[in-house]
């Protein structure tokens, strides 16, 4: 079962909550229809290919209606322990029935406030101590600038946050000073390295980038456990939402049971081949990769 | 290159000293002090706070302990509460400054320009500053940014800053600005210059 919590760019402070739905290119929570855009609607919609491919449980959503004010973070972060409360209740039912899948959190876009990331993981730690926790974007930043990203299961950092995550006192991505991309001393496998070496990288760890790194914690001392490069789309890297589908993928792949490595290259691959499968372009927008999840799936 | 951190009270330099820094409690509301600051010919920089005073998406601004007085005045009259105050700028930080840039050829024949701001990324039409994707980032105005900015050219969009709230959205207006730059921000008739060009 998978919990999905972010922010859509819409009605800032208003929530959408609810199993996700995406018939004829229309994007639902619940009841609300909304824009099937970059960011964690992206997320969601790429985490329900996975499981609309799989007959499983539809990805649950709790976002909050957010343009950058915090409004819609703290809503979500407010209601966060009645919903996940709700979905423990589910996932202890569905586990009785002989259900093996785990249940899974992502954290996505928000407004990275460590006070509310904390208190997130505390109740977390309360009601579903065994749940897979995965991050990207503005969760990724509030887990690694509260210190708690490892705690987490899969943290998804592309080449331009991996040094963030690999520098000691960096809580954002835009205070990076040392590691930055395009500086001489950025090293992929090197930061990888560093930020396990930090306790800032997550059990398992994707770069995204023209080459994907694939990272656990498990694989000490050298942490790479794979990486991919084929089919060469660098035209992804210019798609607002390319980054978001991973982690969308990711989680859903996670959500069905398969082991997190496998998830994460799995994801990697899958958005390759969509991204090759349409030929994507940089004006593409991310919907359409998404529309071809649910084909290549199937071959 | 980005400064390094000074992270220990031994560290100040006499620069440092010579400086205050404001607290604003949100990135908006400290790009609006400088907004307003500027505006009353008041000289000041947006650094990255000291580790004990972020939240998770801070920025501070320094200034010259002599405009002190003055500033606060300016900023209080724009309804803004400054809600931190230190005497020097020690722990602080520059915010990320390493811009890149990676040409694309389209299969429409057309020649695409990346920019890359820190976590940041914008993709421009060379021809004609068309703004064809954003990407990259993690706080929430940028799905926002992006309906608002994709499908408009680089003289007809908003600025980033302009309906940006966080750091995220700064890093694209830096990434927005070196855009316009590299192509010029008249609507007809600008070429942008190719990634070469700028090294050389």
């Amino acid at each position: 079962m998978l919990l999905l919590v972010g922010t859509v760019p819409v009605q800032p402070g208003e929530v959408f909550e609810g199993p996700v739905s995406f018939e004829k290119g229309v994007f639902k929570v619940g009841q609300h229809e909304l824009p099937p855009c970059q960011g964690s609607a992206a997320m969601a919609l790429a985490a329900y290919s996975v499981t609309n491919a799989m007959n499983a449980p539809a990805p649950y959503v709790l976002f909050g209606g957010d343009t950058g004010g915090g409004e819609g973070t703290r809503a979500v972060f407010k209601r966060f322990e009645s919903v996940l409360a709700s979905m423990v209740e589910r996932h202890v039912a569905h586990t009785a029935a002989g259900g093996t899948e785990p249940l899974v959190i992502t954290f996505h876009y928000m407004l990275p406030i460590m006070s509310l990331m904390k208190h997130a993981i505390e109740i977390i730690d309360r009601l579903a101590p065994q749940a897979l926790l995965v991050a990207d974007a503005g969760g990724m930043y509030a887990a690694r600038a509260a210190g708690l990203s490892g705690r987490f299961e899969l943290l998804t950092p592309d080449v331009g946050e991996i040094g963030f995550l690999a520098e000691k006192e960096a809580t954002h991505p835009a205070y990076v000073a040392e590691y930055l991309f395009g500086s001489e001393n950025f090293d992929v496998p090197t930061l990888i390295d560093k930020a396990y070496e930090l306790g800032t990288a997550s059990e398992v760890l994707i770069v995204k980038g023209s080459k994907d790194y694939v990272a656990a914690k498990s694989a000490a001392p050298h942490y790479i456990v794979s990486t991919i490069d084929y089919p060469d789309v660098p035209e992804l890297e210019a798609i607002g939402g390319t980054g978001d589908t991973i982690t969308g993928l990711a989680s859903g792949y996670l959500s069905i049971g398969q082991e997190t490595q496998d998830a994460a290259f799995g994801a990697l691959a899958m958005n390759r081949r969509a991204g090759q499968k349409i030929g994507a372009q940089v004006f593409t927008p991310v919907l359409e990769i998404i529309e071809a999840f649910g084909a290549t799936m199937h071959v | 290159m980005a400064l390094r951190m000074t992270d220990n009270y031994e560290n100040i330099s006499a620069q440092s000293q010579n400086k205050v820094l404001l607290m604003f409690g949100s990135v908006l509301k400290a790009l609006q002090a400088e907004k307003v600051l500027k505006v009353a010919d008041i000289a000041c920089e947006l650094l990255v706070p000291p580790l004990e005073l972020r939240t998770g998406c801070d920025l501070a601004i320094a200034l010259d302990s002599y405009e002190a007085t003055f500033a606060k005045e300016v900023v209080e009259k724009a309804g803004l509460v400054i809600t931190d105050e230190r005497l020097n700028t020690a722990g602080t930080a520059q915010l990320s400054d390493v811009v890149t840039t990676h040409d694309f050829e389209g299969s429409d024949g057309k020649n695409y320009l990346m920019v890359r701001a820190g976590n940041m990324k914008i993709t421009v039409e060379r021809s004609s500053g068309l703004i064809v994707n954003t990407s990259g980032g993690g706080c929430p105005d940028i799905p926002y940014l992006n309906l608002m900015l994709v499908g408009k050219t680089l003289t007809d969009a908003p600025h980033p800053q302009t309906l940006g709230k966080t750091l995220c959205g700064l890093m694209l207006e830096r990434a927005f600005d070196e855009a316009q730059r590299l192509c010029g921000a008249q609507p007809e008739g600008s070429t942008c210059v190719s990634a070469s060009e700028v090294s050389a």
